[in-house]
């Protein structure tokens, strides 16, 4: 392959593009002043908060704005031509042949009462007047193109018969079927595991590299970014701020926005004892509503006079930076402090160890599943069940934090809910505060229903949505009676204060709210019967990186000031290994890996620990990753593998002298300070594994 | 090298309706020569090229000055585009010399790349020069040599042993009949990672060789 030609003109070129929806009473400018451009072969990624016009921008290309959006000022050019103001006839014959596009759901993308086959051959019969037959040829290939397994198969299926991930690659290789220029993906990965994601990012990065096309890649990841894109752009409020190469922008960020952002995740290996989250203060302002000046000076650290007044524009650096700030050469990013207003929580003090307040042995939790044969109607089947938990054991210390990390589906969200008394387990002891707690909800003392709360992932459809937010978090107070009735709003008001609400939020309805704010309300619900133990089923999965950090600074100094344990599922690795104390990693139904953080995050590690941390994106291009990926999907949990249940997708199986024994139950090895995996593997063996990340610079 | 790894893939293409003047306006911004026609599908109508926007002086004197105006905004990337059966085409698993060659014997500059009659890319005199830069290992720096052997086997094995012995990575490599010296065969060979005087004096051990030139170069 011979280098890209410099000289060729962009794929796309979109200049001072503003992009407005009519709405009652005027019209929002959703995008302003966007410009960029996409070379062969490029990926450029658009990263950015939730409702910042990342979106809008790729809608606009492809002129699927609605019908009340519109471009209002700029041009979009693709391969020199312009695409503002065409017939619908000429976009169609474009899009369909040249531009194509990846949402980040999958199965919105196919219909699910058409065959995967006949969809993905409709794309050549109807384009290229293709045969079928030679369509067909075509399809498998492409199908073969992105490591799909048994191709041919595959086409016989209709879409919810397959993975998610599998779903994703059947959009992908769709996408590429016409060979597009330019590729539009709108968080193509969002929807995936940790470990699919990893596999799809490969495939992008090497399709590119193979069919030359241009991407667009629109995501709030930062560590995707790192992962895949060649250029970034940075898009705050509608405009775009910064522009540069991933290199710059994640080693030398310009504008104090980037900053922010990078500030907002949490570095390698950084955990809560030594290093700090610091959230962007305030909150994006909604279009209609934008500040004159510099649209970024209320939340800018360094603002001045100048900012309030003058617009900034985009201007280049000498590093080649494209930044929209008036300052950018005069912040040092390395001087940087947080501004006064930002509460950060106080340093974690080292507890000592404290004693264990759940303590949970060979937990079980099986469901029986009806079978549709006549036997199985009749009664007279063998009974069969989806283990979800099989023989769980940890114990958490109080005040601390256990992280359960994992893959969709390992039994993370039933062990919660085992737990808390939503599912009653089938089998073993789990016992909170030396009381018995593997019965059902209704069995249980209304004092140990208080001790125990939760706090949910989306706390959307958590709330009733007719109920003001002071009658949501008073009533697990008049409930539980811990405080007395006429005490209440005021205690309303109290956890409103601390949750940096204000009591003004006591009679807004939930609608009237942000997403970051509900979570809030959701974490200030789960804390007013003053637990002793919260269980946060991926509290902060459904929000922006800002707020994300927000909300985990607000969980640590509510750990910190009432002792409080937590047990905190999420699919970020990095959030889990910052936030927790403890972590255990969860494959089918089973723990395969328990220690201290910093343990389990360094050798010696499982080998799906292994296989897991290798896929997780890295918010830094420096850093180099083991590259390991799992083949296959996770073995069915109602007849899952013997033995050790990753056997049949272990990458270290070949390490041992006789593999047939993983189909018996591993030993623990235990390798201090409460560090124990799950494996047949010797300890000397796992201990000389490498560590899966490695700094570059 | 084929043509697949040399060709420009996704090409500008416009669909036959589309003005003259604005093919010509698209040739100018993004600074190309050809445009390749196609229809739905991909599939190549046609391609138009610089000259074939420039008006031919017997058509002009026909018109009268109000029918040029008229007559030049009707005129489509259609009426003035080189019709497919016409057009010179490749497919992209020749052999890079071939397209050259059928580029020199045609006199023309460009060649259509086509894989079941869709357009896969588009091959110029451009592509074929990066190829040839590449072959000779144009943008990374090293010493160029040019030795000169007898027209004979086993001279080639000779170089690369003294190569190999010396530890030394070849880059790019060229070899033809030496100019105006029949029987002998002048090899370019740009070696990396050395520096000029290691390079001579490994090389001027190769028996009935000769260096003719040495230099380094980018």
């Amino acid at each position: 392959m011979i280098s890209p030609n410099p000289e060729m003109p962009p794929v796309l070129r979109i200049d001072n593009l503003a992009v407005a929806y009519k709405v009652r009473g005027g019209e929002v400018e959703a995008v302003q002043n966007v410009t960029f451009e996409i070379y062969r072969g490029e990926t450029h990624a658009i990263v950015g908060e939730s409702g910042c016009g990342k979106s809008t921008v790729a809608w606009a290309i492809v002129n699927f704005l609605g019908a009340n959006g519109y471009v209002k000022r700029g041009s979009i050019k693709f391969q020199g031509q312009e695409l503002v103001g065409r017939s619908g006839e000429d976009l169609r014959r474009l899009r369909g042949d040249q531009i194509a596009m990846v949402y980040q759901d999958p199965m919105q993308a196919l219909n699910p009462s058409m065959l995967l086959g006949d969809q993905m051959k409709e794309v050549l019969t109807v384009h290229r007047g293709m045969s079928d037959e030679e369509a067909q040829e075509r399809c498998v290939k492409m199908l073969e193109r992105v490591y799909m397994p048994d191709p041919a198969n595959v086409m016989q299926r209709y879409p919810h018969q397959i993975s998610g991930g599998q779903q994703q690659r059947v959009v992908i290789a769709m996408a590429l079927l016409n060979n597009p220029a330019l590729l539009i993906m709108d968080e193509p990965t969002t929807a995936l595991d940790v470990t699919v994601e990893a596999a799809v990012l490969d495939l992008i990065a090497e399709l590119r590299r193979d069919f030359d096309t241009a991407i667009m890649f629109i995501t709030h990841n930062l560590g995707v970014v790192a992962r895949v894109a060649n250029r970034v752009g940075v898009m705050y409020a509608g405009e775009m701020v910064e522009r540069a190469t991933v290199e710059q922008i994640y080693h030398h960020p310009q504008h104090p926005y980037t900053q922010g952002l990078m500030r907002c995740v949490p570095r390698l290996g950084a955990d809560k004892s030594t290093s700090l989250l610091y959230p962007i203060r305030g909150r994006v302002p909604p279009p209609n509503n934008r500040p004159a000046g510099c649209i970024y000076h209320p939340r800018c650290d360094y603002a001045r006079d100048r900012c309030r007044e003058e617009r900034p524009s985009l201007r280049q650096l000498p590093s080649g930076t494209l930044v929209r700030c008036h300052f950018s050469e005069e912040i040092d990013p390395a001087l940087w402090k947080p501004s006064e207003e930002l509460e950060l929580p106080k340093a974690q003090a080292e507890a000592q160890d404290a004693e264990p307040i759940l303590v949970v042995n060979n937990l079980k939790k099986y469901y029986p599943v009806s079978g549709s044969g006549l036997k199985d109607v009749l009664g007279l089947g063998r009974k069969r069940f989806v283990k979800a938990l099989e023989n769980v054991s940890f114990a958490v210390p109080k005040g601390k934090t256990l992280g359960v990390v994992g893959e969709s589906g390992c039994g993370k969200s039933t062990l919660i809910k085992t737990l808390i008394g939503l599912e009653d387990a089938t089998e073993g002891k789990a016992e909170f505060l030396g009381f018995d707690i593997t019965g059902e909800i209704q069995q249980r003392d209304l004092r140990l229903i208080q001790e125990m709360q939760m706090v949910f992932q989306n706390p959307d459809s958590t709330m009733n949505p007719s109920y003001t937010i002071g009658q949501q978090i008073a009533r697990p107070m008049l409930r539980f009676g811990t405080v007395p009735k006429d005490q209440v709003r005021s205690e309303v008001i109290r956890l409103l204060d601390a949750m940096r609400l204000g009591e003004s939020y006591y009679d807004r309805l939930p609608r009237q709210l942000s997403g970051g704010e509900k979570q809030r309300v959701g974490i200030a619900r789960a804390l007013a019967s003053r637990p002793d133990l919260v269980l946060c089923d991926e509290p902060v999965s459904a929000l922006d990186v800002s707020v994300q950090a927000a909300i985990l600074n607000l969980l640590m100094e509510v750990q910190h000031t009432l002792g409080t344990t937590l047990i905190f599922i999420a699919h970020d690795l990095s959030v889990v290994r910052f936030f927790s104390d403890y972590v255990a990693v969860m494959y089918l139904g089973q723990i395969v890996e328990i220690g201290p953080a910093e343990a389990i995050y360094s050798p010696p590690y499982h080998p799906y620990t292994e296989a897991l941390l290798s896929a997780v994106p890295v918010p830094d291009p420096s850093v180099k990753v083991k590259h390991i990926r799992l083949e296959g999907t996770v073995p069915s949990a109602i007849s899952p593998p013997s033995g050790c249940r990753f056997h049949t997708r272990c990458p270290r199986r070949s390490l041992l002298p006789d593999p047939e024994v993983c189909q018996s139950e591993p030993p623990w090895r235990s390798f201090g300070n409460q560090h124990r995996i799950y494996c047949h593997l010797s300890p000397e063996t796992l201990s000389s594994f490498d560590p899966v990340m490695t700094t570059g610079r | 090298m084929l043509v697949k790894d040399c060709m420009t893939r996704h090409p500008i293409l416009i669909p036959p309706s589309t003005p003259a003047a604005e093919a010509q306006q698209i040739m100018t911004e993004s600074n190309i020569r050809h445009l390749p026609v196609v229809g739905p599908g991909k599939r190549l109508l046609g391609l138009v090229t610089r000259q074939r926007l420039a008006l031919e002086a017997g058509q002009l004197s026909s018109l009268s000055v109000w029918e040029i105006t008229r007559y030049l905004s009707r005129l489509t990337a259609g009426d003035i585009m080189i019709r497919a059966g016409e057009v010179i085409t490749i497919s992209p698993d020749r052999t890079v010399e071939r397209a050259a060659r059928t580029m020199t014997e045609n006199k023309i500059g460009c060649l259509p790349v086509i894989e079941d009659e869709i357009v896969v890319g588009i091959l110029t005199e451009h592509d074929l020069l990066r190829a040839f830069q590449a072959m000779l290992g144009m943008p990374s720096p090293g010493v160029r040599v040019i030795m000169r052997m007898p027209d004979r086997k086993g001279e080639f094995a000779k170089l690369s042993r003294a190569l190999a012995a010396n530890n030394m990575g070849v880059m790019g490599i060229g070899v033809y009949p030496t100019p105006r010296l029949p029987g002998f065969y002048d090899m370019v060979v740009k070696i990396s990672d050395a520096t000029l005087d290691e390079v001579r004096e490994a090389l001027s051990q190769v028996e009935d060789q000769e260096i003719v030139d040495i230099r380094e170069a980018v």
